[in-house]
């Protein structure tokens, strides 16, 4: 089973899904989204160094959360991943025994989940969380897909008919 | 946070107080605020007590005489442990509260709080030495403020006898060895620093840390061995150190760089390099890499409002 991606520019990208659930780690309450951009990508020793901590204080019906990066303070709430929806991480797949010659460079775009998530504690730097931060607002696109792409009902029709009659 | 008891008899006379800190220069550990107060009647008897500021002193004495003052219930004393997390965090804000403004509030807040146990303080005496590192961060601050003369302990006064106008205040050069409520209030201040950091425990759980931090001043060679083997490329020290230091910088080079979005916008555009890094990012953010979207150029504009306002773009390259 794969999800095919076609962009604009006509590349195809695969994402294998065959190693999901139980096989792969699963990061719930370990993915954070900082206000920062660390120019590192790789390993590092990060729950020895970064201690979020719960400070009881709840605003708009989340609960803050404080932790310290490189001296600055950060403010952050964890947020579930929406009901039908899943965290990935992916990474690239390695092509493998196959012969590099075999390999064009649009089929050698096969990625798979290396690990899964079911949450995300996004941080702000000295503000606190709140519903108008981007990233929250950000996951109103899923309900926003949701009804764009779902097929539309005689009564859909009929209502929408209704409105537009109206603002005439 | 500790402080004394309930209030006694003599807290309804008038009163004076002492102000020193510790711990203002170092690049670790917590600052510390402390004060020491006394029936006025009291001072002569206070003098006798041989408190001298506390630097002149060698530790151990400095133990003894901070276990005789609590043991004397003819005399308060108050600390304000200032953390080091709190003072980085701070001076690192969006918008910077400096050493002073931090300083400034501490003594203030000791002041606060000594009135509001009911304590009827009358005189408050401060240190103000040109020989501690206290007095360039201060010339600094009139500077900002006040644009004329330079390190004016009078400044400091008037601006506390404005918040507090019923107590007489007297920043003094040297009044730790003026007034032996000063000097009292230095070893209430040296010796709760030293204590908070020689029991230190360190928030980092990374192996082979060390508590070998020295006395935390930069020019330390404790200290500095204690930076050099504690240093993290991505997570630059344990939070113990003061990150706002400038000793901190000269670490940078060891380590990762990191662009803030909160730093952005003063610093838009500065180099072409970043903005190469954070397409690079934004390819693997499939929806929220936070940068400013305009930065990119194209992408940005054309999309709708809707997907601008929640930094959400279409994945093109994967």
């Amino acid at each position: 089973m794969g999800l095919d991606g076609n962009s604009k520019a006509g590349i195809t990208g695969t994402i294998n899904q065959k190693k999901s659930e139980t096989e792969v780690p699963n990061l719930t309450g370990k993915v954070h989204l900082l206000p920062c951009c660390i120019k590192y990508d790789g390993p590092s020793a990060v729950s020895h160094y970064f201690k979020p901590k719960p400070t009881g204080v709840e605003v708009e019906e989340m609960k803050v959360e404080e932790a310290h990066f490189r001296g600055r303070k950060l403010q952050g709430a964890t947020l579930p991943i929406p009901n039908g929806y899943s965290g990935f991480v992916i990474g690239k797949k390695s092509p493998g025994k196959r012969k590099a010659s075999d390999m064009s460079e649009q089929n050698s775009n096969t990625w798979e989940i290396t690990a899964k998530f079911d949450n995300i504690t996004y941080w702000n730097h000295d503000s606190l969380p709140s519903k108008v931060d981007a990233f929250v607002r950000s996951l109103h696109w899923l309900s926003v897909a949701e009804a764009l792409h779902k097929p539309a009902a005689a009564e859909d029709l009929a209502s929408a008919s209704i409105t537009l009659e109206k603002k005439r | 946070m500790e402080s004394e008891s309930t209030l006694p008899d003599w807290a309804s006379k008038p009163c004076i107080m002492g102000i020193d800190e510790a711990g203002r220069g170092p690049v670790l550990g917590p600052m510390v605020y402390g004060c020491l107060y006394c029936a006025r009647s009291y001072e002569k008897t206070l003098s006798t007590l041989n408190f001298a500021d506390s630097k002149t002193l060698k530790e151990e004495k400095r133990e003894e005489l901070f276990e005789k003052l609590k043991a004397n219930e003819l005399i308060g004393w108050a600390v304000d442990v200032i953390d080091p997390r709190e003072l980085s965090a701070k001076m690192l804000r969006k918008i910077k509260i400096n050493l002073n403004e931090i300083s400034h509030d501490s003594a203030s807040g000791l002041v606060t709080r000594v009135l509001n146990m009911g304590v009827l303080l009358t005189d408050v005496r401060i240190f103000f030495s040109l020989k501690r590192m206290w007095v360039f961060p201060l010339m600094h601050a009139y500077l900002a403020v006040y644009v004329d003369t330079v390190g004016d302990p009078e400044k400091y006064r008037i601006k506390l006898s404005e918040r507090f106008p019923s107590i007489k205040f007297v920043v003094a050069k040297k009044a730790d060895s003026l007034y032996p409520v000063v000097s009292g209030a230095s070893i209430v201040a040296k010796v709760t620093r030293d204590r908070a950091l020689r029991d230190w425990v360190l928030d980092e759980t990374a192996e082979n840390m060390t508590r070998n931090f020295g006395s935390g001043y930069p020019g330390d060679p404790e200290t500095k061995s204690w930076l050099e083997k504690h240093q993290h490329s991505v997570f630059g020290f344990p939070s113990l150190v003061r990150f706002s230091w400038g000793t901190c910088t000269s670490y940078s080079k060891n380590m990762v760089e990191v662009v803030w979005e909160s730093d952005k916008t003063e610093e838009d555009g500065s180099s072409s390099s970043s903005g190469k890094r954070q397409l690079k990012l934004s390819s693997f953010g499939v929806t929220t890499s936070k940068r400013k979207s305009e930065e990119i150029g194209s992408s940005g504009k054309s999309r709708c409002k809707f997907f601008q306002s929640r930094k959400l773009e279409q994945l093109a390259n994967f």
